[in-house]
């Protein structure tokens, strides 16, 4: 029996269909990412888990219960918001304490809660800090802590991290997954960046207008998109259909299949050799137009008979016999190629 | 889902009414009733658009509302000029100053009605001190008459200009350096770059203001009856006497008058929102 | 760096020389009210015979100066506090869950441009002289009027504070957290826009204590306010006059001095990330 039970959950605004019979189940003290760009629905099925947006037809299920007709402060859920929404007239303790009074405790039962929550967030001594003096790394934590304080049965993460700059992100990630396996909380984390998602998730659920295109582990969702529209959206895929590969010059293409996916680093490229065979894979031949330098990735754009080919390789060999102008085989095995779902 | 929400709806209905009350009984019923009033006859009966007629065409109220509206016209135009030119001197200066120098525009707006009729009295009345100052000087040609519409035009535009500054304020401070360094390095001279690119993205707020400015000299009652009792043939003194006048008042004549004023407040409103609307698509 | 609008110190010259006049230009009637209000003689003189506080001394013992002073101080208090009583929720309320009302209302909150003084009057004597509703003449019709003459600056001015505040948002987390609508109305939403409030309450407070033209039409002598005052004064001592108005500026310079250091503190609005700052250690 699954921990959270999203079945059939449909919401329209005005006439766009924004989540169209979304299910989905997680199990308790997983960690799972709903992925996708603007306007794909993640958002709204996430504050619809949380009781802010009524939605017009499915069932919400969290431990069992149906919380569907629960107004928000009833279900439970913990919550925090990509601009954190912290209470301005409140510092650190009181923000942390806030949800912990609604409960109706009083003072000496609260302390202790929320002392250890300063010392699982790391910000013990900044109690007395208001928000604007936080950076907002810390600010972030606070909005972590205010909901993890009171033990919700889920915890719920709006694109957390997207006002943040880049390293701080990737510290603060971790952070999150740490506490979040620590207290074993079952987490729906929310975002735009696939490699967040593929970094801290459990599972995966990539979503596109309002459905869910594929779901799973983020080994299965990097190394074997199920549609066109996964595998443009993770990572750098060489993405073809089979009349694109028409006329090319391109041997071993297999029969089956409309359209086709390769990772860049899944292309084993050498200097151009006629005779190399296409046994266990498909093999190509091009020229190097561009490479460019992505800290520990070299990039190579390759021009197969006009169709622009992607390969990576990690730097450090030695590449200077690929640069531009050369020209190369391209050798892809049999099991990289591989076979996607049009999207429309 | 359906069940909580409407209970809590009505509650936020509930709490609304006071509000809707208020505005009701002191802003949209007098409104109604001036409205009514203004096509009722002088008894206060029946239909007729007979005030309407009087209004437009009997000369004392033509003269009103024409002596308004050039007023209004001449007072906005020279006050929105000055404080173009005011508001974009504040500009150049540190933030510290513009700031305090928009406080002082600020707190000048409370400069107006009657206590301002005095200020000018003392200065250029009879024997106000600059009237006595310049004939002692021997510049008795900028003494004017402060009791002749030359008088009043410029207790007019001396409060016109501190509302200019604060309106037009903003439009002047979003002249970004940035274009100005741009049009240069392009060729472009100063008067050029005021030509092709300040004025025509100052010019919604500008007229904008101009049209504020114009609403509020028109329905500016309080310094003209005091710097003398209703010599002035302006359009608001016709309304104020014909609503409480001593004599005897008459009051839906005074409402097709008002409700004359109302309509030329709005389309003057309008303009502002409809200038504002194309300022903010500009940026 | 500053702007500068024409080739070095020329332009720089225009710019002082412009904002002196114009500075000078709105400055001069009130100094000279202030100087007339100190002088002893000022007849046919350029400059007052003598200096001396008797006008001031004069006034605040004038019982009929101190029951105006204490008549405005009632009125204003009064609208302004009735005022944020209903508009502060009903701002609140419109904003958050009737966003096609806030349409309406944007619109109605402008009328009160379009009905000056005058304009009002009309319908306010017609409808309040005579009974059921006979309060013409009394402090009741200024305290209706008024709540309406400050309407558009007081919506604004709360509208606005609830949008630096994210107010929205803020409902929501404090919702989740397990709070009603009341109480995080009370405790998270009212503690944040309070500068706000503070500062359109003071603006209103001086707006109403200015006001000439309906306290003079609807109510004149049978409650007479400050300004009512002053304009019966005016043609007859000039010193009560003068001192008047200074005292009504000095106050109107108070409450602006209030809003300043209101609107300058270092108000805890809402802050979202500033995304690289290093975390102190």
């Amino acid at each position: 029996m699954s921990f959270v039970n999203i079945r059939d959950v449909s919401k329209s605004f005005q006439q766009n269909k924004v989540l169209n019979r979304v299910s989905l189940s997680i199990e308790e003290g997983e960690f799972i990412t709903l992925l996708g760009p603007s306007g794909c629905g993640k958002s709204t099925l996430l504050r619809a888990i949380a009781g802010l947006n009524p939605i017009d037809e499915g069932t919400i299920e969290v431990g069992g219960k149906d919380i569907t007709p629960l107004p928000p402060k009833q279900r439970r859920v913990g919550m925090v918001f990509q601009s954190y929404a912290l209470f301005p007239n409140m510092n650190v303790y009181d923000n942390i304490a806030f949800g912990l009074k609604m409960d109706g405790l009083n003072k000496e039962q609260i302390r202790p809660l929320v002392e250890e929550m300063l010392a699982i967030i790391d910000l013990k001594g900044k109690e007395n800090s208001f928000p604007n003096q936080l950076s907002g790394g810390q600010q972030q934590r606070v909005a972590l802590a205010r909901s993890l304080v009171k033990k919700p049965t889920v915890l719920l993460l709006d694109e957390p991290l997207s006002a943040l700059d880049a390293k701080i992100r990737r510290t603060l990630r971790g952070e999150i997954r740490a506490i979040q396996q620590r207290l074993k909380m079952t987490t729906i984390f929310v975002t735009h960046d696939q490699e967040e998602a593929l970094t801290i998730s459990d599972r995966i659920f990539v979503m596109n207008h309002g459905i869910i295109e594929q779901v799973g582990s983020p080994n299965e969702i990097y190394t074997s998109p199920a549609s066109e529209y996964v595998a443009r959206f993770i990572g750098n895929y060489n993405v073809w259909s089979r009349e694109q590969l028409q006329g090319r010059a391109i041997r071993g293409v297999p029969g089956e299949g409309e359209m086709f996916a390769v990772r860049p680093e899944a292309i084993r490229m050498q200097a151009l050799d006629a005779a190399s065979d296409s046994a266990g894979g498909i093999v190509a031949e091009g020229q190097v137009k561009l490479v460019s330098i992505l800290g520990n990735v070299l990039r190579f754009e390759v021009d197969v008979s006009g169709l622009p080919v992607t390969v990576d390789m990690l730097s450090g060999q030695s590449l200077d016999h690929l640069g531009a102008g050369t020209a190369v085989t391209l050798f892809i095995p049999r099991e990289e190629w591989k076979s996607i779902k049009k999207s429309s | 889902m359906a069940g909580r929400s409407a209970n809590q709806h009505q509650v936020k209905l509930l709490l609304l009414i006071p509000f809707f009350l208020w505005i009701f009984a002191f802003l949209l019923l007098p409104a109604i009733i001036m409205l009514v009033s203004s096509f009722q006859n002088d008894g206060g009966q029946g239909f007729t658009l007979g005030q309407y007629v009087k209004g437009l065409t009997h000369p004392l109220y033509t003269d009103a509302i024409k002596n308004s509206v050039i007023l209004s016209f001449v007072s906005a135009l020279i006050g929105i000029a000055v404080s173009v030119m005011a508001a974009y001197s504040f500009t150049t200066f540190s933030p510290k100053i513009r700031d305090r120098l928009l406080n002082v525009s600020n707190i000048m707006t409370n400069f107006a009605g009657v206590p301002l009729a005095f200020g000018f009295m003392i200065l250029f009345g009879t024997n106000g001190m600059l009237t006595l100052l310049f004939k002692e000087m021997g510049l008795s040609f900028l003494v004017f008459d402060l009791y002749s519409w030359k008088g009043l035009a410029w207790v007019y535009i001396y409060f016109q200009i501190p509302v200019g500054i604060l309106l037009v304020y903003p439009s002047l401070y979003a002249i970004k350096q940035e274009w100005r360094e741009a049009a240069s390095l392009l060729g472009a001279s100063t008067g050029q770059f005021w030509l092709r690119i300040g004025i025509p993205v100052l010019l919604p707020g500008i007229v904008g203001t101009f049209s504020v400015l114009f609403a509020n000299a028109m329905g500016a009652y309080a310094t003209a009856y005091a710097l003398v009792l209703r010599n002035f043939n302006l359009l608001p003194i016709q309304i104020g006497g014909l609503v409480s006048g001593d004599i005897y008042p008459r009051n839906e004549l005074g409402s097709a008058l008002a409700f004359i004023l109302f309509l030329i407040l709005i389309i003057a409103l309008l303009i502002n929102e409809k200038m504002l609307r194309l300022a903010r698509r500009g940026q | 760096m500053r702007t500068n609008a024409g080739p070095g110190s020329v332009g720089r010259l225009w710019h002082v020389a412009v904002t002196v006049v114009v500075l000078a230009f709105l400055l001069i009637p009130l100094l000279v009210t202030v100087l007339f209000s100190i002088s002893t003689t000022w007849e046919s003189t350029i400059l007052p015979e003598g200096l001396s506080l008797q006008a001031y001394a004069n006034l605040f013992t004038d019982e009929r100066f101190l029951q105006a002073m204490g008549r405005s101080f009632l009125l204003a208090v009064i609208t302004v506090a009735l005022s944020m009583l209903i508009m502060v929720p009903t701002i609140f309320i419109v904003s958050l869950y009737f966003p096609r009302l806030e349409k309406w209302m944007q619109s109605v909150v402008l009328l009160p441009f379009a009905l000056p003084g005058v304009v009002a009057a009309v319908g306010l004597i017609k409808l309040y002289s005579s009974p059921p509703f006979a309060i013409s003449g009394t402090i009741y019709i200024l305290i209706g009027v008024y709540f309406v003459i400050i309407l558009p600056f007081v919506y604004q001015g709360i509208r606005n504070s609830l949008r630096s505040v994210n107010a929205i948002e803020l409902m929501e987390a404090a919702e989740v957290l397990g709070a009603g609508k009341p109480t995080a109305f009370v405790r998270v939403i009212l503690p944040n826009i309070m500068p706000g409030i503070i500062v359109a309450s003071l603006l209103s407070l001086s707006m109403i204590f200015g006001e000439f033209v309906l306290a003079n039409m609807l109510v004149g002598g049978s409650y007479e306010v400050v300004q009512v005052y002053l304009y019966r004064m005016l043609g007859t001592d000039g010193h009560a006059s003068s001192a008047t108005i200074v005292t009504f500026f000095a106050l109107v310079f108070l409450l602006f001095a209030l809003v300043l250091k209101i609107g300058n503190r270092k108000t805890r609005t809402y802050v979202p990330s500033d995304g690289g700052k290093e975390e102190p250690a």
